[in-house]
């Protein structure tokens, strides 16, 4: 359990289900001991790197260490990635990423595949990572990277892809954009795990649930 | 050949065509052959170009005295930059004309991003004596390979409308590029030619460089005064109320019988949007227009454009309404008339767009100003006396823009790459980089060759150091998208293309004002009625229609500021009008409304500052004149709410045009105590600065050229755009992600510098603190809204209320007011 869950996780009930909003950009289901991350991007920094385009190094590091950091303090039994795990082409950050999935060799790392994850097979099957090329079912849930334009009859469909995001507005034309969970009647966007992935800016609808992302705090607006 | 027996040879060539040359020609032709190097000020149309390229022809003479009309293929002997390309074929063909009637074998030739690679290709292989190109273009040239051969003859380089570049990054390329030039040829002659602004010599030094160490420079200056007359449109009767919001068309009426009277009229608009509104409502006024009346902005298509410069050259065309970009380009010669619609916010601006019209030297240029509402009366006059006075304001130029920097050291390294410790000394010989430290040269270095990482494992390719020490780009990949990337001047990614659905583009507009239409919905542009057919991608499909209503585009985008020059003049203007001086007709015609400003408030002399305070439903507003434009206005707004702040909680909101800024708050504003406390202090300027503006979104929006040009952000192969999605990004995430992981990075720190310098302005804010703190304050307590505060109040209701209720809302205000 996080050790610190005063501030930076907040309890959510979907579909019958009791989950945990991290503000670390992840959902954590307890009764399935299961962790649901999308759109990690990892390799991203090294991809522009290598094409002479200076994004800060820095940047992957953080997100390995926050990936670390959550499987530690949940200690899940089973981690999904909704996708885009991978931002495309091999580079040396996917040694380094098994190098964690290798460390919690305890663990069941599995991926719902997205567009970017176009690595070959042998490269998933090196550090035991089961994929799905198809969306998975799960419980009341329907994983899948891209949201499903047919809606599921019983089935709650839980996505990436997007990077939600939202704009709020306050007085003086004053605004900001944060990261966000976004939950419809039937479908659940999770934000993008990966630093320098952009947001794009959703429309909320009466009946629509959203948590930004905040200084480590998730807040329902 | 000695200079004398040269220059006689073009005083006979003149003398044969009838011409007489300037006496700035002749100092001209001197110096450069005495091997001076300057800045030649002369306007447009006065011969400037001549003064500058007889010389160059001369001194080829000079140097072969004997066989200088049969000599051929010489090597490049001068490049001339210009800012446009328009201007280039213009310069060729005066060129041309000189070197045949010297009798010279020389080939001069354009280089611009029209150009065909084949006959780039061509002008590599068999090099021009005389190269016209662009800045851009011309480090394309030093991004070739052994481009130093090519440079090997290389006897002078011309900047024109150098006053166009100096305060620009396009500038800082011209001076980078000389840096170069100059290593390779010391003795080169450096020329520029500038219309006047207000930091001559300032922009001599910028142009020189390391070559003022030289002590051989001059300025020549032609004294050929522009004759230049305003006419204000003055409306019949003054509202007394002003509200900027009708854009001007009230005056249309009299805009129309101008545009009959004379052969050729340019009509100046601020914006695309009131220039598409104004050329609409013109065609409606006088429909015998259509055909010869066209429009020119810079969201129009360049073929369009291209079309409209033409007719206007070939007498064509009666009027073409316009935006700035018609500021600069060709000699219009049949241009006999200029209309400026609204405030052009600044001197040098107001007399460049006189200086459209009569082209020939001598001849008087007219300007009509037609006030889009009746306080920009008092700017007309403010600005014929800032013309008599020649008081034009000064183009500061660039310093330390590292954007630009590392993308020279870029271009360097694809062709044949460079050693640091030379090109140090180059670049600390330029005016922008003479106050660069080591510790930020290395910082450089190091973000092209490990982008900012130490790690051993790091992919990070962009710059190699070779066994010698040679800094140079090995990739093809990144040599191709780097040479991409120099002509491409940032433009907002969210410009979706117009064309018709048969082809054929249009031009281009914003994102989201296609969003809020749909197909079928009819719109105005480049003067058509467009229908929207379809959006696929990032194009918009349309097709002409012949409906008559329908909405018209705005473009977001910057607005212009109040230069100092204009501002000050204002105040001058308005204390003349607290002294009853109203020799100006203008003041003379406002003098109802400058009345009621007195009535009801006050009118501010030199050594006054104005400020009103009172309640209305709205509820209490605090309104300041510092007059010292909007960008100046922004911050000091937001200074003093944040002063006023200090004192007890109170929330405001802030509105500004270039006269004044109002805050607004719905509790009572402890103003003589705020006084008291020191609200216009200069004291911790810069922390409270700091503390009062979010510069956060506005380093954000200045980062997006930074990234562009340091080439950071890459927006894809010209032909092949889908397959590169995975490389791209926005400027927005770097500056986020060097935010937050390297917020020393000196590209992320520019941005903060520029918006201090460029947009707020902060040495304007820091004098007009300093002003204000000799002044008298005078805080009148009027019953309500003043003529003076009307238009900031009604620029504030704007932004809330959709134009048509807005003007339902204002005609009840007036109605209120005047009871």
């Amino acid at each position: 359990m996080p050790q610190s869950e005063e501030t930076i996780a907040t309890p959510f009930q979907l579909a019958g289900e009791s989950l945990l909003l991290d503000a670390r950009r992840a959902i954590f289901w307890p009764s399935q001991r299961c962790l649901l991350l999308a759109d990690l991007h990892f390799g991203k920094a090294a991809h522009f790197r290598r094409e002479g385009l200076a994004v800060p190094p820095q940047v992957a590091l953080q997100n390995q260490a926050q990936l670390v950091e959550l499987l530690e303090e949940y200690v899940p039994e089973r981690v999904l990635f909704v996708g885009d795990l991978f931002h495309s082409d091999y580079n040396e950050a996917w040694e380094e990423l098994g190098d964690i999935l290798t460390a919690f060799s305890n663990i069941q790392f599995e991926l719902v595949k997205g567009n970017h994850d176009i690595l070959d097979d042998r490269q998933y099957q090196k550090f035991g990572l089961q994929v799905h090329p198809l969306p998975l079912p799960l419980g009341p849930f329907l994983l899948s990277h891209e949201p499903l334009d047919t809606p599921h009859d019983h089935l709650y469909n839980l996505a990436g892809h997007l990077h939600p995001g939202v704009i709020l507005r306050g007085r003086g034309h004053q605004s900001l954009r944060l990261p966000c969970f976004f939950f419809g009647q039937q479908q659940g966007i999770l934000p993008a795990f990966g630093a320098f992935t952009g947001l794009a800016i959703m429309k909320a609808r009466p009946g629509d649930q959203v948590f930004v992302i905040a200084e480590e705090r998730v807040i329902k607006v | 050949m000695n200079e004398q027996t040269v220059i006689k040879v073009a005083q006979d060539w003149f003398a044969s065509r009838g011409w007489q040359p300037f006496p700035f020609q002749e100092e001209s032709w001197q110096a450069y052959l005495e091997g001076y190097s300057g800045l030649v000020n002369a306007p447009t149309g006065s011969g400037k170009t001549y003064s500058l390229l007889m010389p160059i022809l001369l001194d080829f003479i000079r140097r072969h005295p004997d066989d200088y009309r049969s000599r051929k293929k010489n090597g490049l002997q001068a490049i001339w930059l210009t800012p446009i390309r328009a201007l280039a074929k213009e310069i060729q063909a005066s060129a041309q004309r000189a070197i045949d009637g010297l009798g010279l074998e020389w080939q001069v030739a354009m280089r611009t991003g029209d150009t065909s690679t084949s006959e780039r290709a061509r002008q590599k292989r068999n090099a021009p004596e005389i190269l016209i190109t662009t800045p851009e273009s011309l480090h394309l040239l030093i991004a070739s390979k052994g481009y130093a051969t090519y440079f090997k003859y290389l006897q002078a380089v011309v900047v024109d409308e150098w006053h166009e570049l100096v305060g620009s990054k396009r500038g800082v390329q011209v001076e980078l590029a000389l840096s170069r030039l100059k290593a390779l040829r010391p003795e080169i002659n450096i020329w520029g030619i500038s219309a006047t602004i207000g930091n001559m010599d300032e922009a001599l030094e910028v142009l020189l460089g390391s070559h003022l160490d030289r002590q051989k420079y001059k300025m020549i200056r032609s004294n050929i005064k522009k004759q230049i007359e305003l006419d204000s449109v003055l409306p019949d009767e003054i509202e007394r109320f002003p509200w900027a919001g009708h854009l001007g068309i009230k005056l249309l009426e009299k805009v129309v019988p101008i545009i009959k009277n004379s052969k050729t009229t340019l009509i100046f608009t601020n914006t695309r949007a009131q220039c598409e509104i104004w050329y609409q409502h013109l065609l409606d006024a006088d429909p015998e227009l259509a055909g010869i009346m066209a429009m020119h902005h810079s969201s129009i298509s360049r073929d369009l454009r291209n079309w409209v410069e033409e007719a206007l050259h070939d007498e064509r065309l009666k009027a073409v309404v316009c935006t700035s970009s018609l500021d600069l380009g060709v000699d219009f010669r049949p241009v006999e008339s200029i209309v400026q619609i609204g405030s052009p916010k600044g001197v040098a601006r107001f007399v460049q767009r006189a200086g459209r019209s009569g082209h020939q030297p001598g001849a008087l240029s007219k300007i009509y100003f037609v006030p889009t509402h009746g306080l920009e009366l008092i700017e007309a006059a403010a600005l014929r006396q800032a013309i008599k006075e020649n008081d034009i304001e000064s183009r500061p130029p660039y310093v330390r823009s590292f954007d630009v920097l590392v993308q020279y050291l870029v271009t360097l390294a694809v062709s044949d790459g460079f050693l640091p410790d030379d090109i140090f000394r180059e670049i600390q010989g330029t005016f922008s980089y003479q106050s660069i430290t080591e510790e930020e040269w290395n910082w450089v270095l190091s973000f092209i060759t490990t982008g900012g990482s130490l790690s051993a494992y790091d992919e990070f390719q962009k710059v190699i150091v070779d066994a010698n020490g040679v800094f140079r780009v090995d990739s093809k990949r990144i040599a191709l998208r780097h040479r991409l990337s120099i002509g491409t001047i940032a433009s907002d990614s969210a410009m979706m293309q117009v064309k018709y659905v048969s082809g054929g583009r249009v031009g281009h507009v914003e994102e989201w004002f296609i969003s809020q239409l749909k197909p079928g919905d009819v719109f105005w542009f480049a003067g058509r009625s467009l229908e929207l057919v379809r959006v696929k991608e990032m194009t918009v499909q349309v097709r002409k229609s012949s409906k008559k209503k329908g909405k018209v585009p705005a473009w977001l985008g910057g607005r212009l500021t109040f230069s100092s020059q204009l501002s000050e003049g204002l105040r001058l203007k308005i204390a003349q009008a607290a002294r009853r001086e109203l020799e100006d007709i203008e003041l003379q015609a406002l003098s109802p409304l400058l009345d009621l400003q007195n009535d009801r408030s006050h009118l501010p002399e030199e050594h006054e500052f104005l400020m009103e305070y009172f309640k209305s439903r709205e509820g209490f507003h605090l309104i300041c004149y510092p007059f010292e434009g909007r960008s100046a206005h922004e911050g000091l707004g937001a200074l003093i709410a944040y002063r006023i702040s200090r004192l007890q909680p109170i929330s405001f909101s802030i509105a500004m045009n270039d006269y004044g800024f109002e805050l607004l708050s719905d509790t009572e504003i402890p103003v003589d105590e705020a006084i008291e406390a020191g609200l216009f202090s200069t004291k911790d300027l810069e922390l409270d600065i700091q503390r009062s503006i979010n510069s956060v979104e506005m380093a954000k929006r200045r980062f997006r050229d930074i990234a562009s040009i340091a080439g950071l952000v890459f927006k894809g192969y010209p032909s092949k755009q889908k397959r590169n999605k995975h490389l791209q990004s926005s400027s927005q995430l770097f500056f986020e992600v060097f935010n937050d992981y390297e917020p020393e990075n000196l590209l992320y720190l520019q941005a903060y510098d520029e918006v201090r310098n460029f947009q707020l302005e902060a040495h304007r804010l820091r004098a007009a603190l300093q002003r204000i703190g000799q002044q008298r304050l005078v805080l009148s307590r009027p019953e309500r809204a003043t003529p003076f505060a009307f238009p900031i109040i009604v620029d504030r209701l704007r932004e809330r209320l959709s134009s048509e209720k807005l003007a339902d809302r204002i005609r009840k205000m007036t109605l209120q007011l005047e009871r």
